[in-house]
């Protein structure tokens, strides 16, 4: 076992450089006034929470919380019923529809945007196929679709992987001491897939919240979320605009990493065995 | 006793092609401990889950207290079941395992909190109602199980296989303590096992299956000393069984040999199934018995030896407290009520 320690050292490397050593500078950036374009300046400083009240920062923050939420209870909505189907299904079947599911995943992210945005768009190839024209670019609408689209699976897995594992009698258990159906459902199959809700919620809510193409491309920047935020602060830094963008931008990242940190110590305390994770 | 509480009357039931109860029909009785024994698959799971209402039988009727109650769901029904692997919900605690049915029926709190309790009480739980199912060994949460049935006061408790999992010390104990529980709570036991003698400990009737079909309903005397045919006979407790022919009442001629017996009612010179259990055999001096052979094999059992002798080429098993040295001859006889004849079986 000693000896095979040495083959986590690539990977060890790998954390520190891309990840751990990133971290600390977000951190010495968001809590500094140093910029790229004045090296000698360097004063630590709660400046650049300042951001928090700009109003385009609030409503960046609302859009994210609300497009997500709205997102994960869609997802859920939809995905409950199907992975519950799934989990039901004779085992061949079932891996059919698994694979269905997972085959998209494999399409690059944003060939799956722009596939969306041209959908969405009033004279689209959808439109010659369906005779419907949609018109949903810069829309709420058209980005939770979008959303929905892209997360979904992220929603039915975790669910359907509790639901799979759950032992048939315990239903036959909860209908023997007097349960309808319906109790069987919330006394019972529900309570024990809060497990897969909790991991579902936070898979589909997380990246749906810090996503930034997809409300780029489709919300034609009518519509920021956090990302967008993000984004537009680095280009910013980049196209040489200096301020304290980079800065800010820094801070604003590190709060969504604190975020994606607090949801999984969220997940692993309602799911102690990690079977819920992919 | 004495009413007839469910009776199954020619039931069938049958997994596509395979047929798992032909034509089943048997009654059980208001405080009864019946036992359905008999080996693996031979559809005494399957019988147990039409009573209960997990399965719907092709043909035939269930009647519960006179009434026919074959499309009935389970949670329609006065019966509970404890099951194989116990079912218990993982989600809660042994309280709301417990309560669960009671919390469904919407009895008043207070109610359900006395009941719990003596329940918890009754299978000797005490204390435990905080704890979480996870925590509990096997024998704890075999009694959870039965907590969770009986506490809803079912006129039937339906039981599979519920010690199958335990060691055996601990089986012992729980069969006694099944037993005890059912006398003082007056609610019939309908048991599943393929484990004799369990069966032939706790219940005051056994019905005995195999692959579909009753073979012998009684008590459990009746049915270690009258097996009906030869399967019965092997299946509860080893047996030397032989094939004779009853030569008029009386009297049965097997091995050979001519020997008194105290059965009657056969044709003359009927084929019969002869069966002796192996401690019924006594040693006597070779010189007075009818069966003569050598010991082949000893083997210590504790409370007896088993000795197998060998007869004219064929291996008798006996149950003793006597010592023989391997290598000796022996005489053996038996006594005329020992022996148990029976129909020879159609096959």
């Amino acid at each position: 076992m000693k000896r095979l320690r040495f083959f986590s050292i690539p990977y060890l490397a790998w954390m520190l450089i891309f990840i751990a050593v990133p971290t600390l500078i977000l951190i010495m950036l968001a809590f500094s006034d140093y910029s790229l374009y004045y090296p000698s300046r360097f004063e630590i400083t709660w400046v650049n929470f300042q951001i928090f009240s700009q109003s385009y920062m609030s409503k960046a923050i609302i859009y994210s919380f609300g497009l997500s939420i709205i997102t994960t209870l869609i997802c859920f909505v939809i995905g409950y019923p199907v992975a519950y189907y799934l989990a039901n299904l004779p085992e061949k079947t079932r891996k059919i529809w698994l694979a269905l599911l997972i085959v998209p995943l494999w399409a690059n992210m944003l060939l799956r945007i722009f596939a969306w945005e041209k959908i969405f768009t009033p004279l689209s190839i959808f439109t010659d196929l369906s005779g419907l024209s949609l018109d949903l670019l810069g829309t709420n609408t058209g980005i939770v679709i979008g959303m929905v689209g892209m997360y979904l699976p992220f929603m039915i897995f975790p669910l359907f992987s509790v639901l799979e594992r759950m032992d048939y009698s315990l239903v036959e258990a909860a209908k023997d001491l007097g349960a309808t159906d319906l109790n069987v459902f919330f006394k019972v199959i529900f309570p024990m897939s809060l497990g897969g809700i909790v991991s579902g919620v936070i898979m589909t809510m997380l990246p749906a919240m810090t996503s930034f193409v997809l409300p780029a491309r489709i919300g034609l920047g009518r519509i920021n979320l956090i990302g967008n935020i993000i984004e537009s602060k680095f280009m910013k830094e980049v196209m040489g605009s200096g301020g304290l963008s980079i800065n800010v931008g820094s801070l604003i990242s590190l709060m969504l990493m604190l975020f994606s940190v607090i949801s999984f110590v969220i997940i692993t305390r309602f799911d102690k065995e990690g079977e819920t994770l992919i | 006793m004495g009413k007839k509480l469910i009776e199954l009357k020619n039931i069938s039931k049958s997994f596509g092609d395979l047929v798992v109860l032909d034509h089943f029909n048997f009654y059980i009785n208001e405080n009864e401990f019946i036992t359905l024994l008999g080996p693996s698959g031979c559809g005494k799971t399957t019988c147990l889950r039409l009573i209960g209402g997990f399965e719907t039988p092709d043909d035939g009727e269930i009647i519960f207290d006179g009434k026919v109650i074959n499309d009935l769901e389970p949670n329609q029904r006065e019966i509970n079941t404890c099951f194989q692997k116990y079912a218990l919900f993982p989600h809660l605690n042994v309280f709301d395992n417990i309560a669960f049915g009671l919390k469904l029926k919407k009895l008043p709190k207070t109610e359900i909190v006395d009941r719990v309790h003596q329940t918890l009480k009754l299978v000797k739980l005490d204390g435990f109602q905080d704890r979480h199912i996870s925590t509990l060994s096997g024998g704890q949460q075999q009694r959870v199980a039965i907590a969770r049935a009986i506490v809803n006061r079912p006129k039937v408790l339906l039981l599979d296989e519920p010690l199958g999992a335990l060691d055996l010390k601990l089986r012992q104990e729980m069969q006694y303590e099944l037993k005890e529980m059912q006398r003082t709570l007056g609610i019939t036991f309908v048991y599943v096992t393929h484990d004799q003698e369990e069966a032939l400990t706790m219940s005051d009737t056994i019905v005995i299956m195999n692959e579909g079909k009753i073979l012998q309903i009684g008590t459990p005397e009746d049915i270690y000393n009258e097996p009906k045919n030869r399967f019965v006979a092997n299946f509860i407790g080893e047996s030397n069984i032989f094939e004779g022919i009853m030569i008029e009442d009386y009297l049965v001629k097997f091995v050979d040999r001519e020997f008194k017996c105290v059965d009657k009612g056969f044709h003359l010179n009927e084929a019969v199934d002869v069966v002796i259990r192996p401690e019924d055999f006594d040693f006597v001096p070779p010189s007075k018995a009818k069966i003569k052979g050598i010991v082949d094999s000893l083997t210590f059992k504790g409370v007896h030896y088993e000795i197998n002798v060998m007869v004219d080429g064929r291996e008798y098993t006996i149950h003793t407290t006597k010592y023989r040295e391997v290598g000796d001859r022996v005489g053996l006889s038996v006594e005329p009520e020992s022996i148990h004849v029976m129909r020879r079986q159609r096959s």
